[in-house]
């Protein structure tokens, strides 16, 4: 028997628990030419904006070690010609469709939400709090506890249906601010947005980015992400939505261990482009393997007994 | 874009223009430079490797009878075997200006009508590609020049030479994904705040459309 892959975030019942990270798809559409964009639990879109944003100057992306670091700015065509272009194609592909939102004032967030909620077909918000790129956005808002629970409380009384909140790990207590959002109402919070990083050209001694220091994703960060999302998952009830590095399967089963309900494949995407589609046969091959009837029975179920590490019983 | 199976490093696939297409078999050419190239480099007969393309858009397809020329610098000359094809099944007419520091990095395609640059002057003419180019001009015009090269070659060509005849550049910039996923790799619009993206609007410009900017490349 196939086990059962579904998870439900603040009523939002996805088929399985791969989703795709904001910013990492472009609005899920260009995911269709590699494979059945339906296929996933959800599509998160980039980060919308009131206005359409350029972004920023080049250049924005560069490979470190293990990872890489972006510097995008929130370019992005705005939430209007969004509705008017993108979710139509959306809607028609069978997507389940996550708006991601993000900012400069309140207020604004306040407006997307309003926006977005007359479309029955965004079936959730996102809340980006925590692009670090953004100097009148991103990091202050994500990384003050009080703006972020006003942000919250204000979204929450204009959009009715699954409210997320994309947190960032550039703070020292990362659970504080997922309590906050909890306590205001959020059915979910995503842990984590990217690391603050940089890169630099030794040769010209300037920066790797136009920006200075950019977003740092990929591989090295899943561990770094998967402490947090543990230190989360023992505070607040609500689901979590790990993201962080997440390339195979086994990133994902960790995170679930760890207390993840649902997982982000971002970075990944762009290396290989259908990798959530592989992702959902080798979870679906480990629960068969350890006899889980139900993903929900992996989640959290980390066994923290020192008694049963197996690298103490070895030599 | 190339990436190795099963591999996250190097972590990104890399962009590569065709070089060559011979029945199923496609060349490509690099210089092992990086860690993706270097990596490359060491690839057996029978090895795999991931191969998404082709992708974005090209030069402008090749009328019988016109005259191309192709100014190409580096290993930007990977794009020459594939262009000549073209430019041989269409008819038109080429001349191909080909940079590069000295003469032991220059790949001997054999080709007529070829003129040679080196900095160094160890080959044909002593000085940069851009300047034998301008001194063709000067005496003659094609009707089109596509170029590929180091981006410092295509700023100096977009500036010398676009307002006297059409110049079709493949740009070079950092890239992820290479499928518009990321957004990652902007090319300024000339005269406008926007940006095309070189992996989904290029990488082939129209020099007319964009500003280059001379950047210290820091792949």
């Amino acid at each position: 028997m196939t086990p059962n892959l579904t998870v439900n975030i603040g009523g939002l019942q996805l088929k399985n628990p791969l989703m795709t990270a904001s910013g990492t798809c472009g609005y899920g559409d260009d995911l269709a030419d590699y494979f059945d964009v339906s296929a996933l639990g959800a599509v998160v879109s980039k980060s919308l904006t009131l206005k359409p944003k350029i972004g920023n100057e080049p250049p924005r992306v560069t490979e470190v070690a293990c990872g890489m670091l972006n510097s995008i700015g929130l370019a992005n065509i705005g939430v209007r010609k969004f509705l008017a272009e993108k979710l139509p194609r959306l809607v028609e592909l069978n997507a389940v469709v996550v708006a991601n939102i993000a900012a400069k004032r309140i207020e604004d967030y306040v407006s997307l939400a309003e926006t977005l909620s007359t479309h029955e077909h965004i079936r959730g918000l996102e809340l980006n709090l925590s692009c670090p790129n953004v100097k009148e956005g991103g990091i202050e808002f994500g990384a003050d506890i009080k703006t972020l629970s006003m942000i919250v409380m204000f979204v929450r009384k204009v959009f009715s249906r699954t409210l997320i909140v994309k947190l960032t790990p550039n703070v020292t207590r990362i659970s504080e601010f997922a309590k906050a959002a909890e306590g205001e109402g959020a059915d979910g919070v995503t842990v984590a947005n990217t690391y603050v990083g940089m890169a630099i050209d030794i040769y010209s001694r300037k920066p790797k980015l136009h920006t200075v220091t950019g977003g740092f994703s990929g591989p090295a960060i899943k561990p770094l992400t998967l402490a947090k999302v543990f230190e989360v998952y023992n505070s607040v009830k609500i689901p979590i939505i790990a993201s962080g590095g997440v390339f195979s399967a086994e990133d994902a089963i960790e995170y679930f261990i760890a207390g993840a309900t649902a997982v982000e494949v971002g970075t990944a995407l762009f290396a290989k482009p259908d990798a959530p589609i592989e992702m959902i046969t080798g979870i679906e091959n480990y629960l068969s393997r350890f006899k889980l009837k139900n993903i929900t029975e992996l989640i959290g179920s980390l066994n923290v007994n020192l008694e049963n590490v197996p690298h103490l019983h070895r030599g | 874009m190339v990436s190795f199976p099963g591999s996250f490093d190097p972590l990104l696939p890399r962009a590569f223009s065709v070089c060559d297409v011979e029945g199923e078999r496609i060349s490509l050419l690099y210089v092992a430079v990086g860690k993706g190239t270097t990596r490359l480099s060491k690839l057996r007969p029978g090895d795999k490797v991931v191969m998404n393309g082709p992708l974005g858009n090209g030069f402008p397809d090749m009328r019988n009878g016109e005259k191309v020329w192709l100014a190409v610098g580096g290993s930007g000359a990977a794009i020459l075997p594939i262009l000549i094809v073209g430019a041989k099944n269409s008819g038109s007419s080429f001349r191909i200006f080909y940079g590069a520091r000295t003469k032991s990095q220059l790949i001997n395609f054999d080709y007529e009508s070829t003129f040679y640059a080196t900095d160094d002057g160890s080959a044909g003419y002593h000085g940069t590609v851009v300047e034998l180019l301008k001194a063709e001009l000067s005496r003659e015009k094609p009707d089109k020049i596509f170029a590929c090269g180091p981006t410092p070659m295509l700023v100096s060509m977009q500036k010398e030479m676009s307002n006297k005849v059409q110049i079709y550049l493949s740009v070079e910039t950092p890239m992820a994904c290479g499928i518009g996923l990321c957004q990652g790799c902007p090319v300024k619009k000339k005269g406008e705040p926007d940006y095309f993206l070189a992996c989904k609007d290029g990488p082939v410009f129209d020099s007319r459309e964009v500003e280059l900017v001379k950047e210290k490349s820091a792949q």
